[in-house]
């Protein structure tokens, strides 16, 4: 016994406890954000439930947890219907319960505003757009619905033409204020011109318009009415409706349709109500893009000066210098680099460019403003150091005598960096390449102060010449967790949305940096060769 | 170390003139004073620190790689100074050729090590690549081993037949004068008899200088031997008269392995 | 062989060399470049102000009365002057030449001005001498001309804002004259005699909707033998000060109309020097006071006690000092800056807050009249021989000094100094606080939290994984470990605020007993384990399995806290610990606390500071290992006194280089904080760091603004102390690794 503690064996179950510990919370993380993020999108039973005042309520039931004082256990649902009540939630106490049943015929309505509806059918005010006479009153719903879907299809698609004119219109008003600002007297031919094309766009805007809210009319005319479970009765107009379904009836086979359907949603969709429903398409857009710009600054520099620094600067005082200053680099915090990236982008080279080629328009600032291009520079700045470090490991990595066999060969310095050292270091390079770009994912304090936004109003990319619009604002997962999650009105119906992006997040970048570790450990062993 | 026991020789494909190198302000040569023999195998040997190496990575002016060196006096490659500032130090490496003492071939397949100093000069023509690695690699006594397996990785082979497929490499771009530094100081015995022995064959068509710590080495595989002592040349003649009857009692010494 | 081709490859070779090291140059310089940048905006926030003479110019007409006001619009184009006619005379400010006159009609024929007044923006109060009060105001307003290729001309007017009838006294020394924004119009005569009279007007609606004039009108008496030498009256009405030969200073409350209230009576100095010039400094809290030693002060009303509503005048600031008595102050309509004259015509320009004297202005000719410029960047004076100078003013920031950044500063409306960060508020004359140094101390509190959670497990769970643990395994963990590094903080912070921080609010006596209960349950497991260990099967847990073997421990004990904790808080904090807490200990409970920090950022720590020390701990030779082992040391023993010394450079270097980390950490102090300055060491509630002020403040500052330097400042700050804290980090390691030199 005594021994025992003296060799220290308990001290060696500490330190395991330290470590079981570490990776329990890693885990416990993993796991709450798993639950809550993948659950969210399976359809929920609606549970109705009598209540002792005799009122009844319909809802999805979310936890149950002991009252603070007191015996017993309280439920909260989420009851929707936020138009009617105000409150999307309510807690109720199990002792109030008298009665809990799952009728069938309950349906969800996921709405494009004020979030989902609970309650049943009534009737259909559809304007003859199916004939509900062979067939019952909820699959005519479904039927006339999906007319409307498409109804709405082509409505949308005028509403891209729609948007396409409106860029034409502004570009042209641009192209004016530019002309007046460069002092071109009002009947010069090119301000003529322009005034023609503009009154003819404007033409066209206008019966555009004109048509799309016919459009829009007619498809607003179809409604139906429902019922919450407490008999109060609502129109609700076809075209508001994004998705209608009968969770208490769906099978297993229809549940995993519905939750496919909701993640296609979830990738491709467009984001709705303040972002806490819809899809998250243009923030994965953006973050998939902002990856892109920045790699395509950060790799070739970071490689460039590891180049550099490994192989041709001269060891010494200075080197060393700079290698210590490169390792700090990675450690210095991402707001400063954000300030740095406000200062010097956004107000130096973006207030320059602006001075440059738009000053017709200033003080409204085109550059001059955050942008995805200088989010990306910045966070290219941030992560130099990573592929520098990273670089530099992978060729310090290759024996010297490699570099000499080469070189004795009467390879030049470039032949033996191109052929031989940067083939070899190729995995490590992309180890730190994929680290910088899964650091990139995740970071979010550069891009507040650098140009992201809640909600953008137009990709970085469309079809509008010059198609790669790099002074817009742009969408970022990151970015969107911490906003639905902390700056939306109702937290609580945000949440689910912000597991669901906290989950996607957290796949895009454990995916990225388990291939990177992978790829380093793998590139570890491959220089053991050799008969030494 | 006043006088120096060296001998004349005529025709030598590299002379080195009172040479001086140093590393960083530290001499590491004084005063070298050699002249290598056409198509012969000349040992440097010495204990360790002694400047062989050194020496020997002067002929190549694999040296320059090392920042703050300063090398005084003059090498001469068939009669012209290979230390001038219009020397071609890439068209030098390819006329003196090197082999390492860690074999080095690089992570690719065995024929693109043997054809890489023909890539880097340009040569794209696929037979006079096929020929060339048929022709070093049987040069290197490698071809009957590895014949069918060109296309595997260079890594796969064993440590002997890496070390082959380094000569192969060099003589495959037709150096005059293949240097040698410890090519066998990481092999086991068999290996090392199958590379000495190729030594033997290719003094036929190439200048041959190796550095060595084996004194039964130097004596089985070269004609001539340099002996150097704390950066001077002690000794200098054949091998057989060397090794039989030093003229100086350093030499003896060292031979006879009373220190080193 | 192929010549062409050598050539090129040798010409490749030069070029290569060039832009390799031309590109390394540049990002390595960039780099540099960022520090100098942030730095180089920093900068003008100490830069010494400077005031460049504009113009220089005799007055346009010789005037031949005196000139008993001056003023100059915003842009410095336009000045002009009063005379004792009450004609307002514009010049423009290049050579002086006149443009127009603007008489503000006397009330009577030939009446000429007694004495004037100047009032906040461009306004004057002027005393005719019948008696009569009027209030006139300057307007310019800038005008873009269309034909004029829109060029700004600036046009200007002058408007009469109220009229204040005679009181049928003698005429007084000196009058004011305001109106408040109901309103209100109030007079302030002061008479021969040492006698205030006060006059109010009230103006209100009665029901029927018809305006009703109630006029009010009383004497105040200075108490005791006593002459007052100087008088100030807020924009208001409200509140009037006095400044007397014996040194007192007074303060009337007039809100009340008709029942004006002394309100102080003090001895301004302990010497009982003379009062010579008083003005109320912008957003009309403070008062500066002038005095025959030339000396600038300001003072407001404080508490006396704690909390007693009863507030005295009392001397906050004390600005720079004349070598002759003071003759007047004016205040800046920009910001808490003071002008001051002294009786040897010296302009002193003090900023209050800061207390910094910013410039001395008029060293060749004494000045005697002089303004602001409205915007407060120009300066306006007249000397004695009526030529007028124009100042244009480079003075950005005059409210920031390294006192107001790092020291404790008495600001408007507070009891005594403190250190504050509120950076903006809605009306336009509140006082910046700008003190770095709570964030400085939210930044340092949040790391030390963080590091207490995180050091012990990363390093005990470094030391394990790389001594103890079965290899196998480890191949596993350290991977997983590295890949938790990379969850992004965006994610840690959303789960610590909206998951674990009302977990922990639920269960806060959970909490304090699983601190308890943790260790104790290791212990018994230990314990245990002594006597089933040397069954067969369980031995083989001591090849590196312990951890595994220890987790169900630490669950159960959690678990058991959990069960148990709310009956302790029943038993010894009646129920709720929150409330106890606050009643008892006197902290609030803040549901986003340190708690919840130290748990999100230790987390967001842990990964880094693990496999720093892990590398190092692994890079140690096992011939060290094998040679303590041999020795008969146990495997504890070997760690303990072979390995962890060999390996502490490594292992100091990742507790420092995770230290940085927790200092620059943004986003989950931004969402698991509450985000309040405050300065206590409470784990119970949250802080306000540098790095996520910067992140909420920065996108309201207003570019080259006081904030948005101030900010960068603490960008520098963070950055000097991530960037000497990683440098002692490599330094101290690279040392001690020429001392365990081993590895």
């Amino acid at each position: 016994m005594k021994t025992y503690w003296r060799t220290g064996e308990p001290c060696v179950w500490g330190t395991g406890a330290a470590l079981a510990a570490t990776l329990l919370i890693a885990f416990i993380l993993i796991i709450v954000v798993m639950i809550n993020g993948l659950g969210v999108f399976w359809p929920a039973p609606l549970e109705e439930l009598h209540l002792k005042d005799g009122s009844t309520l319909l809802g999805e039931r979310i936890q149950r947890e002991p009252v603070h004082d007191g015996e017993g256990f309280r439920r909260q649902y989420k009851i929707a219907n936020r138009d009617l009540y105000g409150l999307d939630f309510r807690w109720i106490d199990e002792s109030n319960i008298v009665d809990v049943r799952y009728p069938d015929e309950a349906i969800v309505l996921e709405r494009e505003e004020h979030g989902d509806f609970f309650g049943y059918l009534k009737s259909l005010d559809t304007v003859d757009l199916v004939f509900a006479a062979d067939i019952d009153l909820y699959q005519s719903l479904l039927a006339s619905h999906r007319k409307v879907s498409e109804m709405r299809e082509a409505v949308e698609q005028v509403d891209d033409e729609i948007s396409k004119l409106s860029y034409k219109l502004e570009k042209v008003r641009r192209n004016l204020i530019k002309a007046e600002y460069q002092g071109l007297a009002k009947n010069n031919p090119k301000v003529l011109e322009l005034k023609r094309n503009q009154a003819i766009l404007q033409d066209d805007f206008k019966h555009l318009v004109e048509k799309q809210n016919q459009n829009v009319a007619a498809m607003r005319v179809h409604k139906a009415v429902f019922a919450d479970t407490n008999g109060q009765e609502q129109q609700i107009i076809l075209a508001d409706m994004v998705r209608i379904y009968q969770p208490n009836q769906m099978g297993l086979l229809g549940k995993s349709w519905f939750y496919a359907g909701k993640l296609k949603e979830l990738i491709l969709g467009q984001p709705r109500e303040s972002n806490t429903e819809g899809g998250l398409f243009p923030a994965i857009f953006g973050t998939v893009m902002l990856i892109f710009v920045m790699s395509l600054f950060s790799f070739p520099l970071g490689v460039i000066a590891a180049i550099y620094l490994r192989e041709y600067a001269r060891e010494g005082m200075i080197v060393r210098l700079v290698r210590i200053a490169v390792n700090n680099l990675a450690g210095i915090p991402s707001i400063v680099y954000g300030i740095f990236g406000l200062g010097f982008f956004v107000y130096g080279v973006g207030g320059a460019i602006d001075q440059m080629f738009y000053p017709e328009i200033l003080p409204t600032p085109t550059f001059g403003t955050g942008g995805i291009l200088w989010a990306s520079l910045t966070l290219a700045l941030l992560t130099v150091p990573v592929v520098i470090v990273a670089t530099e490991g992978a060729l310090g990595a290759i024996p010297r005598e490699i570099r000499e066999g080469s070189l004795a060969l009467g390879a030049t310095k470039f032949q033996t960096l191109m052929r031989i050292l940067l083939p070899m270091s190729s995995p490590g390079i992309m180890t730190g390449l994929i680290l910088a770009m899964a650091r990139a994912a995740g970071e979010v304090a550069p891009l507040m102060i650098t140009g992201v936004v809640k909600l953008a109003p137009a990709l970085p990319i469309d079809g509008n010449f010059p198609f790669l619009h790099l002074d817009r604002k742009f969408m970022h997962l990151g970015f969107h967790i911490f906003d639905i999650g902390f700056q939306s009105p109702n937290v609580e119906a945000a949440k689910p949305m912000v597991f669901v992006t906290t989950l996607l997040l957290v796949l895009i970048v454990l995916t990225m940096s388990s291939i990177a570790i992978h790829l380093r450990n793998k590139m570890k062993k491959r220089y053991t060769f050799g008969t030494f | 170390m006043s006088e120096i026991a060296t001998i004349k020789v005529t025709d030598p494909v590299i002379e080195v003139e009172n040479l001086d190198f140093y590393y960083s302000g530290s001499k590491a040569l004084h005063g070298i004073n050699l002249g290598f023999p056409r198509k012969h195998v000349t040992a440097l040997i010495g204990p360790s620190g002694c400047g062989k190496s050194t020496l020997l990575r002067c002929f190549n002016r694999m040296n320059d790689l090392i920042d703050n060196i300063d090398v005084q006096g003059h090498v001469l490659l068939n009669g012209n100074d290979i230390y001038t500032s219009s020397t071609d130090v890439i068209e030098l490496r390819r006329r003196v050729g090197m082999v390492f003492q860690k074999s080095n071939p690089f992570p690719k397949s065995i024929y693109e090590n043997v054809i890489f100093g023909l890539r880097i000069a340009g040569v794209k023509n696929k037979s006079v690549l096929d020929e060339t690695v048929e022709r070093s690699l049987k040069g290197a006594a490698l071809w009957e081993e590895v014949k069918d397996r060109l296309n595997e990785s260079a890594l796969s082979l064993s440590g002997g037949q890496m070390q082959r497929l380094c000569i192969a490499r060099a003589i495959a771009v037709n150096p005059e004068i293949i240097l040698m530094d410890e090519p066998c100081s990481a092999l086991d015995p068999k290996s090392t008899a199958r590379v000495e022995e190729l030594i033997g064959e290719l003094r036929e068509n190439y200048t041959i200088i190796i550095v060595t710590h084996n004194m039964q080495q130097a004596g089985r595989v070269s004609d001539y031997t340099a002996f150097l002592y704390e950066g001077f040349l002690v000794e200098f003649g054949l091998t057989e008269k060397m090794f039989m009857k030093p003229r100086k009692k350093q030499t003896e010494d060292y031979i006879t392995g009373r220190f080193g | 062989m192929n010549e062409r081709f050598r050539i090129r490859a040798k010409r490749n070779d030069r070029i290569a060399k060039w832009v390799i090291t031309l590109g390394g140059m540049l990002v390595i310089f960039s780099v540099v470049f960022i520090l100098l940048l942030i730095t180089n905006t920093t900068l003008p926030l100490f830069q010494k102000p400077s005031a460049d003479i504009f113009a220089k110019f005799l007055l346009p007409k010789e005037p031949t009365q005196e000139v008993l006001a001056i003023g100059v619009d915003e842009y410095l184009e336009t000045g002009f002057f009063l005379d004792r006619e009450g004609v307002f005379n514009f010049f423009e400010n290049q050579q002086g030449l006149a443009t127009d006159q603007h008489s503000s009609s006397p009330p009577a024929e030939n009446a000429e001005l007694a004495s004037v007044e100047s009032v906040g923006r461009l306004q004057y109060s002027l005393l005719w001498d019948d008696g009569t009060l009027t209030l006139e105001q300057v307007n310019f307003r800038p005008f873009f001309d269309e034909e004029n290729n829109n060029r700004r001309s600036i046009v200007h007017s002058v408007t009469r804002k109220a009229v204040f009838p005679s009181s049928n006294e003698d005429l007084p020394i000196m009058s004011m004259g305001r109106v408040s924004s109901e309103g209100r119009l109030t007079r302030v005569d002061h008479l021969s005699a040492e006698r205030l009279m006060v006059t109010q007007t009230v103006i209100s609606e009665t029901l029927l909707g018809d305006q009703e004039e109630e006029h009010f009108s009383e004497v105040l008496e200075l108490p005791g033998q006593d002459a007052i030498k100087a008088l100030a009256l807020n924009n208001q009405g409200t509140e009037l000060y006095a400044g007397t030969e014996a040194g007192y200073l007074l303060r009337w409350s007039l809100s009340e109309a008709g029942g004006a209230k002394l309100l102080d009576h003090i001895q301004a100095f302990t010497d009982g020097r003379e009062i010579t010039a008083l003005t109320l400094v912008f957003g009309d809290y403070s008062l500066a006071v002038g005095d025959t030693q030339g000396q600038v002060s300001t003072w407001f009303p404080v508490r006396t006690e704690k909390n007693s509503a009863r507030k005295i005048l009392k001397r906050i600031h004390t600005l720079s000092k004349h070598d002759t008595a003071v003759i007047d102050i004016q205040p800046s309509l920009r910001n808490k800056s003071v002008l001051s004259l002294g009786g040897d015509g010296f302009l002193h320009l003090d900023h209050m807050t800061s207390e910094r004297h910013l410039l001395d202005l008029g060293n060749h000719v004494p000045l005697f009249q002089y303004a602001f410029s409205t915007r407060g960047d120009g300066l306006i004076a007249l000397t004695e021989e009526s030529r007028a100078i124009i100042w244009k003013l480079d003075n950005p920031h005059p409210e920031v000094s390294w006192k107001t950044l790092f020291g404790k500063v008495w600001y408007e409306g507070y009891d005594e100094p403190a250190y504050v960060w509120q950076s903006s508020s809605a009306n336009d004359d509140f006082e910046p606080k700008l003190s770095l140094t709570p964030l400085i101390f939210g930044t340092l509190k949040g790391t030390f939290y963080a590091m207490v959670f995180a050091v012990p497990l990363a390093l005990f769970g470094a030391i394990y994984t790389s001594q103890f643990c079965r290899p196998r395994l480890r191949e596993i963990i350290k991977p997983t470990v590295e890949i938790m590094a990379a969850i992004p903080t965006v994610i840690i912070g959303f789960l610590a605020a909206l998951w674990l921080a009302p977990l922990i609010e639920e269960s806060l006596g959970a909490v304090f007993l699983s601190i308890v209960f943790v260790p104790v349950g290791l212990m018994l497991a230990i314990i245990i384990w002594q006597f089933i260990r040397r069954n067969d099967p369980l031995k083989k847990l001591e090849r590196g399995y312990e951890f595994l073997a220890i987790a169900p421990v630490l669950v159960l004990s959690i678990a058991i806290a959990t069960t148990l904790g709310p009956m302790a808080e029943d038993l010894l904090f009646a129920g709720d610990l929150k409330q106890w807490l606050f009643e008892e200990a006197g902290t609030r409970y803040d549901p986003r606390n340190c708690i919840v920090i130290a748990f999100a950022m230790g987390f967001a720590v842990i990964p880094i500071i693990f496999t720093i020390a892990e590398d190092s701990l692994s890079n140690v030779p096992p011939a060290l290992k094998a040679a303590s082992l041999a020795c008969g040391a146990s495997r504890w023993q070997t760690v303990w006194r072979v390995i962890l010394p060999s390996a502490s450079p490594g292992i100091f270097a990742g507790t420092m280089i995770g230290f940085g980390r927790a200092v620059g950490e943004t986003m989950i102090v931004l969402m698991a904080t509450g985000n309040t300055a405050i300065m206590d060491l409470s784990i119970f509630n949250g802080m306000r760091p540098l790095s996520s002020n910067i992140a909420v403040e920065i996108p309201e500052a207003p570019h080259g603004g006081t904030l948005y330097r101030t900010l960068f400042l603490s960008a520098v700050i963070l950055f000097l102390m991530t960037f000497v804290v990683n440098t002692v980090a490599e330094v101290i390691r690279q040392r001690l690794r020429k001392k365990y030199g081993r590895f």
